[in-house]
């Protein structure tokens, strides 16, 4: 891991080797409209209760009380990533056909980031981070949790009195619509229609190992998600609604559309780019999971680092929904969120995310951008959650592990 | 002798256990091995206890009342091995022992010779046959075989069962309808064979299916043991007799008659379960069509013909013999499921029909009894066409003044409908072992609630049964996993019935109210 981390200095130069200049000055131009403040924060600071001010803004509000009271860590130098070659080419090659349609649907999208210029001005910016957010790169297929040692997304949920338990799942991703990498691009035959597919499956403990889910979303904006469960103890598939969207998935603190800070179609919600700001975060994450306090969701010798963001403001089109707003905070290159907020119906505030990145190498050598540990905080109730979902990506996954077939063959600790 | 092989085999698993722990020292066994165990080799399992003690009052025969029905001690040991890329190996133990109903059949084969108990009236495993062992090998891509002892369920209900028959149901294990009591892999027998599933077209998760289970080692099924006394979860189980009485006056007129039932099991591999299905999905709608050919499916279909009388004992008595009928049995099988987004709600439903599924049948009333022969089925036996569906929903919703905590806590509803149609009815069809009628169409619906509370450390779970012939059951039950440890698990679980009627629905349970405490740790 150390050398991971020392290494990921020199991959930062090496990204240029790989022919990626046209993209960065895309990206480098849209840094320079930005009218962010000026950080006054300095590589080796330290940042606690006694100049709490300095980051105020930078975090978000639930972690700035908890530097007040007395949490603190050091600054460090921030650290750039860029997408693999091919996701560049394809933005290149399809960004230029696409556009939105009369609902904020997406049209015209094949591959790469649907919009590469955000004019801030522009009244459909919000709209467009969104789907930005929506395809930012994330291999053509993954495994969520091949980075831990044990190879699986590791979970702790924590209660107000520092209680925990925790949970290991791995997860399967598949985008066989939009591939940039991997055998037949941009799409597999037959799955036009489908964006993404997803495979959970649970390991630990043992009670819960075997249990899957298989996760269907589709292009069409219209329709909801396919859901289909495995339940061990019943040695079935079941098939659920996915659209109680805000169902707490317990004993965590998030919600179906919380997971990655936000899954929600794109096209049920509606937004508004607020601007672009500076935002502490770490992309060099030095430990997996990272180092923390028994019952404390916070990193103890993590440090941070400053980054550029855009802000975006998610509101529900459906006025029922759980969560009347939603702000990320997402990263003006990998379009990765680094913040998350949420507000309930009353207009409090409830939960609070935030997530650490590291380096991944792909296979071909190229080296990128992934999840390290993050975590989740209700504010309101005081339970939070930390998870490690450090990923493998592009794995050359068959669509046909994308089944309910699969599910049917899962034992007893989840092997497939 | 058999204590002796237990503790050896123990010994073998905890040498297996230890290897695949961390180890500080180099390996016995060499580094490749050492390497194999910790690579490819995981260990888990559970040890669980479960006591039991009856509510009910019993009635004036067999008191049951606050009598402890059930102290079980059960550890499963369990292995995934990664033999390969394609190839993966899960095998697991089970073994259980109940002491106090070893002691309780040794003394009611003594002290009731003359009501022939059986011998499988306590539930014990101590076998070395491994519980589970199923070998998955993925030749291609789109095929995918397991080999091995295994558990198959298909179908979509919850709680009572409609194709979930490949794997018989152990009567003797649990009480009936108690589905919050055990998992489905702790109250079906697992049998032998192999499941082969070819993805034909993975997008549309369209899949081929085919199973075949000889049954060579299972001549012997605990359904067809339990059943018609059911073992200790028989309804009355000191009142097994009344079967003979359906056909005292009709045969001789002596006023008593004593049963001689035989039971034509299978011999070893004569067992063949088949069956094959489709599954795809058009659009929303997810289905499968398939055929099951089994033997003896479920022991509430089980069937007694009469072959024959012969002078009793005594002057006034009579032997009827009874031949218990095991016929195979066709099952042309459906299930479907489907989001309804509206209603925030998944319909599921399955489908079985049986073709000339064979019943009791009697004419009523007899000669001064309930039941006697019947003029144009003399062997008491008639073969009709059924139909048995169910159609039900699962939802997840909010109640939010019931959840003050997390108020997106989602309440979990489940309700289905079950329905039996018996085509071209004959009056006088009646289960196997009463007078009770049964009728051409018979129904019951379950529903089942469940939650999770404080970070889902208490988890309460509800399941209902209800026949409209006036016969309820409750099975309610509440889990608590503590904060600060995952692996272990404190449930208590009831199973009440009401309805009383010894030989109908689950009114014939009405004695077996129970209450059970449950306590697991996970490995």
């Amino acid at each position: 891991m150390e050398s991971t981390v020392r290494n990921q200095r020199s991959i930062n130069s090496r990204g240029n080797i790989y022919g990626l200049l046209g993209y960065l000055v895309l990206f480098f131009s849209l840094s320079l409209q930005s009218n962010a403040a000026e950080v006054d924060l300095k590589p080796g600071d330290t940042v606690g209760p006694q100049n709490w001010e300095r980051v105020k803004g930078l975090v978000g509000e639930n972690l700035l009380n908890r530097i007040k009271q007395g949490y603190t860590f050091q600054i460090k130098p921030p650290t750039t990533y860029q997408p693999p070659r091919e996701y560049v080419e394809a933005t290149k090659k399809y960004a230029g056909g696409v556009r939105l349609g009369a609902d904020g649907e997406l049209l015209n999208h094949f591959g790469g980031l649907p919009f590469p210029e955000v004019d801030p001005r522009d009244p459909q910016a919000g709209q467009k981070v969104a789907w930005n957010y929506y395809w930012r790169w994330r291999g053509d297929d993954y495994k969520a949790g091949g980075g831990t040692e044990i190879g699986q997304v590791i979970r702790y949920a924590i209660e107000k009195d520092g209680s925990e338990r925790r949970a290991d799942f791995v997860s399967y991703f598949l985008f066989p619509r939009t591939r940039v990498t991997l055998g037949l691009k941009p799409v597999i035959p037959g799955y036009e229609h489908i964006d993404s597919i997803q495979l959970r499956i649970d390991h630990y403990p043992r009670d819960t190992s075997g249990t899957a889910t298989l996760e269907i979303r589709y292009a069409d904006p219209n329709r909801p998600d396919d859901l289909y469960l495995y339940i061990p103890t019943l040695r079935r598939i079941r098939r659920a609604s996915t659209t109680q969207r805000c169902l707490t998935l317990a004993p965590s603190e998030f919600n179906l559309d919380d997971i990655n800070f936000f899954s929600g179609k794109i096209t049920d919600f509606n937004y508004r780019l607020l601007g672009e700001k500076k935002a502490l975060t770490n992309y060099t994450q030095e430990n997996v999971p990272y180092n923390r306090r028994q019952g404390d969701y916070l990193p103890v010798d993590e440090k941070w680092e400053v980054q550029n963001v855009y802000v975006l403001e998610i509101t529900p089109k459906d006025p029922s929904y759980c969560t009347p707003k939603k702000i990320l905070w997402i990263d003006k290159v990998a379009w990765e969120t680094t913040w998350g907020m949420t507000w309930d119906r009353k207009g409090e505030y409830w939960k609070e995310m935030a997530l650490f990145r590291m380096p991944a190498k792909l296979p071909d050598g190229q080296v990128v951008w992934q999840e390290g540990t993050g975590y989740i905080v209700n504010v309101q109730n005081g339970r939070s959650s930390v998870l490690t979902t450090t990923r493998l990506y592009n794995q050359d996954l068959s669509p046909s592990l994308f089944t309910l077939a699969t599910m049917l063959r899962i034992m007893r600790g989840g092997t497939i | 002798m058999r204590f002796r092989r237990m503790i050896s085999f123990l010994d073998n698993l905890l040498i297996i256990f230890l290897m695949t722990a961390p180890a500080q020292a180099s390996s016995i066994l060499g580094e490749e091995w050492e390497k194999f165990f910790k690579e490819r080799v995981t260990f888990a399992g559970f040890i669980e206890n479960t006591t039991g003690l009856s509510v009910a009052a019993g009635d004036r025969k067999f008191t049951t009342g606050n009598r402890f029905i059930m102290n079980r001690f059960t550890i499963q040991p369990e292995f995934n091995i990664d033999l390969a890329e394609s190839a993966k190996l899960f095998i697991s133990w089970r073994f259980v022992k109940e002491p106090r109903y070893n002691s309780e059949a040794r003394n009611r084969r003594r002290n009731s010779p003359s009501l022939h108990p059986l011998d499988n009236t306590f539930y014990d495993e101590d076998s070395f046959k491994p519980w589970e062992l199923a070998l998955d090998v993925v030749p291609t891509d789109q095929l995918s075989l397991r080999f091995g002892r295994q558990f198959i369920s298909w179908g979509e209900t919850d709680g009572l069962r409609l194709l979930d028959v490949i794997n018989p149901q152990d009567g003797t294990f649990a009480p009936p309808a108690a589905a919050n009591l055990f998992n489905l892999d702790e109250t079906r027998v697992p049998l032998w064979g192999m499941r082969a599933i070819y993805k034909l077209f993975p997008a549309s998760n369209t899949a081929l299916e085919f199973i075949a289970m000889p049954g060579y080692d299972e001549a012997k099924k605990r359904v067809d043991e339990s059943a018609p006394t059911a073992g200790r979860w028989a309804p009355h189980p000191e009142t097994r007799m009344p079967l003979g009485r359906l056909f005292t006056d009709g045969l001789t007129g002596r006023p008593t008659i004593i049963p001689s039932i035989t039971r034509n099991l299978p011999d070893a591999g004569d067992n063949w379960r088949l069956g094959g299905r489709i599954v795809h999905t058009i659009g929303k709608l997810n289905f499968g069509i398939g055929y099951l050919y089994l033997y003896n499916p479920q022991s509430a279909d089980l069937v007694f013909k009469l072959t024959g009388t012969s002078p009793g004992s005594t002057a006034t008595s009579t032997r009827a013999y009874l031949k218990l009928v095991n016929d195979r049995t066709s099952i042309y099988a459906a299930h479907f499921n489907y989001p309804v987004e509206e209603l925030k709600t998944a319909l599921k439903g399955e489908v079985a029909f049986y073709p000339s599924k064979p019943y009791n049948i009697s004419q009523y009333p007899g000669n001064g009894y309930q039941a006697g022969p019947h003029p144009r089925h003399p062997d008491g036996t008639v073969e009709k066409n059924i139909l048995r569906y169910s159609i039900g929903l699962d939802q997840s919703t909010f109640i939010s003044f019931l959840h003050p905590d997390d108020p997106w806590r989602e309440f979990r509803l489940s309700f289905q409908l079950f329905q039996s149609i018996i085509f071209d009815y004959e009056d006088g069809i009646r289960v196997f072992a009463a007078a009770e009628k049964i009728k051409q169409v018979s129904n019951s619906l379950t529903f089942r609630v469940s939650t999770g509370y404080l970070g889902d450390t208490i988890l309460p779970d509800i399941f209902l049964g209800y026949d409209p012939e006036g016969y309820w059951m409750a099975n309610p039950a509440v889990s608590y996993i503590p904060p600060w440890n995952e692996k272990m698990r404190l449930s208590i679980i009831t199973a009440i019935y009401w309805g009383r009627n010894q030989f109908k629905s689950f009114g014939s349970f009405d004695e077996k109210d129970s209450i059970f405490l449950k306590m697991r740790y996970q490995f």
